[in-house]
């Protein structure tokens, strides 16, 4: 039961990560590269704020400057290069990780860090016998709001509508008039802010170190194809699926635990090729 | 494609040509060792080589798959690991070892390329890496058999092939096999690119659709590219394994396969060679960057975006232009 909830912790956290993949893909069909670099940083800047802020406000400042960030790169990164092919865009952010990296390596140093968690979400609850952290429940529950908050978002309002047309076809919803360079600016500042607020939550879960981005990453990419690419639902279920697999794994078999999602994602694409909930062909 | 349409003589010429470059470069190399005394220098070359076949690995992925691998050194430390386990529990003789090591992981190269190459590049590239990366974790974290962070040692016999270990372990010896190997690697695959099957997979990999309408089937060749892209991968990790006598996860890690494919993308991949000559300007860069290295990872970072924007095509690509000779042999 336990371990259960806690796969669903990881599939949480998982998810509020890759779905800023998912919604770059959908505008511009490019995958970031260094999504998980911005995760990391993320991380650092809401734990160097929060000496002084406390954790919550430490948590709006990554937010707001990675999703500041996340407008600098549209505009100098996804726009310029949206001509290109997709590959570009990929060995670009590519590079752009190593560079990062080696900023927060120069500026926290290579040491892990460890974060407590806030007073408010220090102590643990009681499931089914065994004490639980209250803190791992919360992060559940930021999966669950912002799960919530975008599908409210992207089938409530007219931008959600004009995103929506956007994943499915980008040149066509031009043609209707709506700016979608503007749009998706606006994407990719949510999608980069989620990585902030992912940061953010991590520092309890995982101790900081400039190398945290590249081993979610893979996860994160793993859901991604899984998911389908474009599709929100696909990633939903596919981060809890491929969450839940990674936990059982660490769990009962810790010494292979690694490569089972792979398999997972090995058997949905050797079923689907075009992922759980991709288009099919 | 105008080499299919050149008469057979010509077609003949041009692959006795290559194989004369060939010879040339081999000889030219493997005379630098009498030249060059500083034992460090012949370090950075042999390294140099070994990493070169695995970018010319990753290359000939893009130039003919047109697909971008983020995970080479996958079938490179799997070819290390695979030898290193041989020496600890004896399933066969060193020498069949060493061809297993190339063969198994372009077999398995083959079979998961069957389900991975139909994928759009995007995932192609991002599961490469993922792949990668977990074998990187499961060496890591399974010490009964891959001994964890410190690795493991290549136990090996101490003669092989009939000659002495020591052959392969010695820089200036050591040199000249790899530099011969790299040379063997970029001939044959020049020929195999001037090949039916070689022209086949550049079709497809410009039309894949319009190749299916002509009758070919595309899921097999494209399966095979891979598979012998991943035994040449093998053949660096081989060598690496022969010449280190010892191994460690960082065979597996992803800036090992980020360096192989930026020396490729810097060199550029319409030619089988480019890549090469990018693992050549990578190590030069790298040693001229001395003191800072400690900024390494930065300065290859702003050296791949740098290339990728400015120089699509790489060194070789600017070569290629300047020379007019190949402007309409390139495909």
């Amino acid at each position: 039961m336990i371990q259960i909830i806690n796969g669903l912790v990881y599939g949480s956290f998982l998810y509020v990560l890759a779905v800023g993949l998912v919604l770059l893909f959908g505008l511009r069909r490019v995958t970031n590269f260094a999504h998980g670099a911005l995760f990391m940083l993320g991380a650092y800047v809401s734990h160097a704020a929060a000496a002084y802020l406390g954790f919550w406000a430490g948590m709006a400042v990554s937010v707001l400057v990675l999703a500041a960030l996340g407008v600098v790169l549209d505009r100098f990164v996804f726009r310029p290069l949206a001509r290109e092919e997709p590959i570009v865009t990929l060995l670009v952010t590519f590079g752009l990780l190593f560079v990062l990296e080696d900023a927060v390596r120069t500026i926290w140093g290579k040491d892990f860090i460890s974060v407590a968690a806030p007073a408010a979400l220090a102590g643990s609850v009681t499931i089914a016998g065994s004490p639980f952290p209250v803190y791992r429940l919360f992060v559940i529950a930021v999966a669950v709001v912002v799960a919530a908050a975008l599908a409210i978002w992207l089938r409530a309002t007219r931008v959600g509508l004009y995103v929506r047309a956007s994943s499915v076809d980008p040149v066509t919803t031009g043609m209707q008039g709506v700016d979608t360079e503007r749009l998706s600016a606006l994407v990719v500042a949510i999608g980069t802010g989620l990585a902030g607020l992912s940061g953010t939550i991590a520092g309890p879960l995982m101790a900081l170190s400039p190398s945290m981005g590249g081993y979610i990453i893979i996860d994160c990419f793993i859901v991604v194809v899984t998911g389908g690419f474009t599709s929100f639902t696909g990633a939903f279920v596919a981060a809890l699926l491929i969450g839940q697999f990674h936990n059982l794994g660490l769990v009962y078999v810790p010494e292979v635990a690694s490569v089972i999602p792979l398999l997972v994602m090995g058997v949905v694409l050797a079923l689907r090729p075009q992922g759980l909930a991709g288009p099919g062909r | 494609m105008s080499a299919t349409a050149s008469p057979p003589a010509a077609a003949r010429s041009g692959a006795a040509r290559l194989l004369l470059a060939a010879a040339v470069f081999a000889a030219a190399g493997a005379a630098l060792p009498w030249l060059i005394a500083s034992q460090l220098a012949l370090t950075l070359m042999t390294q140099a080589a070994i990493n070169a076949i695995l970018a010319v690995a990753v290359g000939f992925l893009i130039r003919h798959d047109g697909l971008t691998s983020f995970g080479h050194a996958a079938f490179y430390g799997m070819a290390a690991y695979l030898m290193a386990l041989n020496g600890r529990f004896d399933w066969m003789p060193a020498e069949a070892a060493l061809l297993a090591a190339i063969v198994l992981p372009a077999a398995f190269a083959f079979l998961a390329g069957l389900i991975i190459v139909r994928l759009p590049g995007l995932a192609f590239s991002m599961l490469t890496l993922a792949l990668a990366q977990s074998l990187h974790e499961l060496m890591l974290r399974w010490r009964q058999i891959g001994g964890g962070d410190d690795g493991l040692s290549v136990r090996l016999p101490a003669r092989l092939f009939g000659v002495g270990i020591e052959l392969f372990q010695s820089p200036s010896s050591m040199f000249i096999v790899c530099w011969i190997a790299l040379v063997a690697v970029v001939a044959l695959l020049g020929l195999i690119a001037r090949s039916h099957f070689g022209l086949l997979t550049v079709a497809i990999r410009e039309n894949e659709e319009r190749a299916r309408y002509i009758g070919y089937r595309t899921l097999a060749p494209r399966a095979l590219v891979f598979a012998l892209s991943a035994a040449i991968a093998g053949l660096a990790g081989v060598l690496f394994g022969l010449y280190n006598a010892f191994v460690t996860p960082g065979s597996l890690h992803w800036t090992l396969s980020g360096e192989a494919l930026i020396m490729a993308i810097i060199g550029g991949t319409r030619a089988i060679w480019g890549p090469a000559l990018g693992a050549v300007v990578f190590f030069a860069v790298k040693d001229a960057a001395g003191d800072l290295t400690e900024h390494w990872p930065a300065i290859i970072g702003a050296l791949l975006i740098a290339v990728t924007v400015l120089l699509p095509h790489g060194i070789s690509g600017v070569l290629a232009r300047t020379g007019t000779r190949d402007r309409a042999r390139t495909p």
